[in-house]
């Protein structure tokens, strides 16, 4: 497979995963913001920082409210990780790819890129419509994995949907873990409690994971029973340990990749010999920046091997349409 | 289905669906009953189903402009345009007969040029030539192909008779769109397929991908073909991607080809280097190598022409193949085929008048006001004028473009192109249209079962390329027996 195009199409599958897991998260945080009562002070806010992206947004919006938020994260073309951007990238590097994907795969993508980009702007003034919007998009993103799924030759190009797929999603994990770290609870204990499990919750929702998470563990949503499930349970495919295995056994199929086999399986075990029970906000805080720098270093390190490769003495590719952006980094 | 019955009623040209009191010729008479049973809303969701079609496959077409370019969804007419296999047979066997002329002159003017030194082509046209390219004298391709891939434009003229008026032989374009339109046509109007035998075109990414594969230095070993595109801002990039897709073939840019010091053209795999056999290439002669060529190109592949001299890759078109492809050379059509195949040729030619020959360019300054005046290199409509449209002030301006350069231009009689029904505002108007079929040679010929159907959307408007407003129809070949 042309390293060019491999590239092109890892993107286009980190791409998707992100515009998918972002409409998730939206409608999971509208979701449990109706259910919190008014001295809590999980808001809008906490998006942004979850993706990384608060400095990006306040260069551009004098005022982080709903409104303002759903702009820069749904419809922005300036914030390089808004649905609509991600969706954008997403098609323009399927044009590239036509001919390593199934037929449909391109008029699926166009799709949705019409329907989005007829949509945005309803999305981003009604929670209705976005909720429904919002949906649909998620709907959508499911058939083109059904594509790939129902479709596809299992070939390199298969193998690197999946890559693509399962690194953006143990960045998507990590980060809402993360995230509900940052929520700053009422002194008061009997608050405090019925809040946090509401958070979870969401947490669970954002990944649709709830309903799982309560036939195979617990009806009780507890903090460290969520983070094991998420972190740790092979059985869960948004888990952080499931989508390693799946990137180590793509890897396994793909040339020349002994290093990278390695590097999955460090932090593989990093995940399975962890001690996060009962550890400190701060510990855990520490231990998902750790899994995130790693993942980054898994990243640039598939990155050299494959699609930056240096040819026979002769300069690496330099794709002018390329249109990758980077791990938006936490601060 | 209602004919916008004044501006047929003026219309001069003929038609290709109806004979001249309006009514429908035997080929298209299963069509206009199918039409007839589609009430106007009906007609108008199917149009308006197709262009949602076109939106969802997304199949555009790009426009430069200074603003930036444009992407753009692909103007399709819903009513097809229909010819009979008796009338189509005929053309296609004049088509290859032109294709394998033309191959066989390509070849002569690199090598003995006989044709010259015999007295039927002048030097003075070769020594003209802006596509001769002398790096490629004494190469004999295999076959002793040179244009593999070529796009012919017909027209028909008020009598009925069909004219060649191009031969384009360098990177013709617009295949993709013919193969497009059929399946427009087949998702929103189904039920007309079942009514008529309307001959099936889908082989034609087969037969490419066969034609390429017999240019292969490795006979024998699977090879590899590759599609060179200059990239995504092409305006035929939605072409070259779909083709490869067609063809199971990789869509590379010169960026991802290095040539060897083995002179083995190889491009690069995730996996290291891979072997390339054959390259179809979508970008100019001129541009294809830095190191023979343009040496500013960043299109093109370092080597590539090292590489095919050699014998170690297959190119189509080959480089140099576009010295036929001139409108001045065009005029000697007729003569080259007599020349080389000892036949009359089944096709007319418009007849010319070339402006280098003292009496001829008299003629045509002249008769500026009657003639459609044509630079020989270039393409896409660019650089014509049609004299009896242009002003007093264009027409002088033309003038002096002729006399300071006679050898790049040629002129002919304007053609009344022939028309078909369009729909415009819900009526059947009369649009002036041309013919693109595509011919393809390496060790066997083939020529498209119909082509594309260029329209002028626009009323009266004789210019149908889709950089200046043209649309398209899907094409009809049909079987008259089961009429």
């Amino acid at each position: 497979m042309l390293a060019r195009a491999a590239e092109n199409l890892y993107w286009m599958a980190r791409y998707l995963e992100r515009a998918e897991n972002t409409a998730r998260l939206i409608n999971s945080t509208t979701h449990v913001l109706l259910d919190l009562p008014l001295g809590a002070s999980f808001g809008w806010a906490n998006l942004i920082v979850v993706a990384g992206l608060d400095n990006l947004f306040h260069k551009h919006y004098p005022e982080a409210n709903e409104e303002s938020i759903m702009r820069f994260l749904i419809e922005d073309n300036r914030n390089p990780s808004s649905i609509l951007s991600c969706v954008q990238y997403a098609r323009e590097n399927t044009r590239t790819l036509r001919e390593v994907l199934p037929a449909e795969m391109w008029e699926r993508i166009n799709s949705l890129y019409l329907y989005l980009k007829e949509n945005a702007s309803t999305a981003c003034r009604s929670r209705r419509d976005r909720y429904m919007v919002l949906n649909n998009i998620i709907d959508q993103r499911h058939t083109i994995i059904g594509l790939v799924a129902g479709t596809m030759a299992q070939d390199i190009a298969f193998q690197i949907i999946k890559l693509g797929r399962n690194i953006e999603r143990v960045d998507m994990t990590t980060r809402i873990l993360d995230l509900n770290l940052a929520v700053q609870f009422p002194e008061d204990s009997v608050l405090h409690e019925t809040l946090m499990e509401r958070i979870w919750m969401s947490t669970l929702n954002t990944l649709s994971a709830y309903q799982t998470y309560r036939r195979m563990i617990s009806m009780q949503v507890r903090r460290s029973e969520v983070i094991n499930f998420l972190l740790d349970d092979m059985r869960f495919p948004r888990s952080v340990r499931h989508c390693l295995t799946e990137i180590e056994s793509c890897f396994k199929l793909m040339p020349k990749s002994q290093q990278l086999q390695n590097l999955v399986a460090q932090l593989r075990l990093k995940i399975e010999n962890r001690q996060t029970d009962d550890v400190s906000t701060v510990a855990l805080h520490n231990y998902l920046d750790g899994i995130q720098s790693e993942l980054a270093e898994i990243h640039d390190a598939l990155t050299h091997r494959y699609f930056h490769t240096t040819h026979d003495g002769s300069q690496p590719t330099q794709s002018s349409q390329q249109t990758e952006i980077e791990f938006p980094k936490k601060h | 289905m209602e004919l916008a019955s004044s501006e047929y009623a003026v219309n001069t040209a003929y038609d290709e669906l109806l004979n001249s009191d309006l009514q429908p010729r035997p080929t298209s008479r299963p069509l206009f009953d199918y039409l007839n049973s589609l009430d106007e809303s009906e007609l108008a969701a199917r149009r308006h189903a197709v262009d949602a079609t076109i939106m969802a496959m997304g199949i555009t077409f790009t426009i430069y402009s200074e603003s930036g370019n444009i992407d753009r969804a692909w103007p399709f007419d819903p009513i097809p345009r229909v010819m009979g296999r008796k009338e189509w047979e005929k053309i296609q066997a004049g088509l290859k007969q032109r294709l394998t002329a033309l191959n066989l002159f390509i070849n002569d003017l690199y090598n003995d040029q006989r044709i010259i030194k015999d007295g039927i082509f002048p030097a003075e046209v070769l020594e003209g030539s802006g596509n001769f390219r002398p790096q490629c004298v004494g190469i004999t391709p295999r076959f002793g192909v040179w244009a593999h891939i070529c796009g012919t434009d017909l027209v028909r003229d008020r009598d009925g008779t069909v004219y060649v008026l191009e031969d384009n032989l360098r990177v013709p374009s617009g295949v993709s769109y013919m193969l497009e339109n059929r399946q427009i046509m087949k998702r929103i109007f189904p039920e007309v397929f079942r009514t008529t035998n309307i001959l099936p075109i889908d082989d034609y990414p087969t037969q490419l991908y066969r034609t390429l594969a017999a240019l292969s230095p490795r006979p024998g070993v699977q090879p590899v073909i590759a599609v060179l595109t200059p990239g995504i801002y092409n305006s035929a990039y939605f072409e070259h991607s779909y083709l490869a897709q067609q063809m199971g073939a990789y869509l590379v840019e010169g960026s991802d080809l290095v040539v060897g010091s083995d002179d083995v053209v190889y491009m690069k795999s995730i996996d290291g280097l891979e072997r390339v056999d054959v390259i179809y290439r979508r970008i100019d002669d001129a541009f294809i190598d830095p190191e023979v060529f343009n040496p500013e190109s960043v299109l093109g592949v370092k080597g590539l022409m090292r590489a095919w001299r050699n014998g170690k890759v297959g190119i189509a078109n080959a480089p140099g193949a576009g010295v036929a492809d001139d409108k001045v050379v065009y005029a000697f059509v007729p003569q080259i085929i007599r020349y080389y195949l000892d036949q009359d040729p089944i096709l007319a030619n418009v007849p010319s008048y070339l402006c280098m020959y003292d009496d001829q360019r008299e003629y045509v300054l002249n008769n500026l006001d009657k003639l459609v005046v044509k630079p020989a290199n270039e393409s896409g409509g660019y650089g014509m004028i049609i004299g009896p449209r242009a002003t007093p002030e264009e027409r002088k301006q033309f003038a002096e473009l002729i006399r300071a350069n006679p050898r790049n231009y040629m002129a002919q009689p304007t053609l009344d192109l022939s028309t078909a029904p369009t729909l415009v505002d819900g009526k059947l108007a009369p649009r002036h249209l041309d013919l693109r079929p595509f011919v393809l040679q390496s060790d066997k010929l083939y020529a498209t079962t119909g082509g594309l159907t260029r329209v002028a959307m626009r009323k009266g408007s004789l210019v149908v390329n889709s950089s200046q407003g043209g649309g398209s129809k899907d094409t009809w070949i049909v079987e008259e027996e089961s009429l």
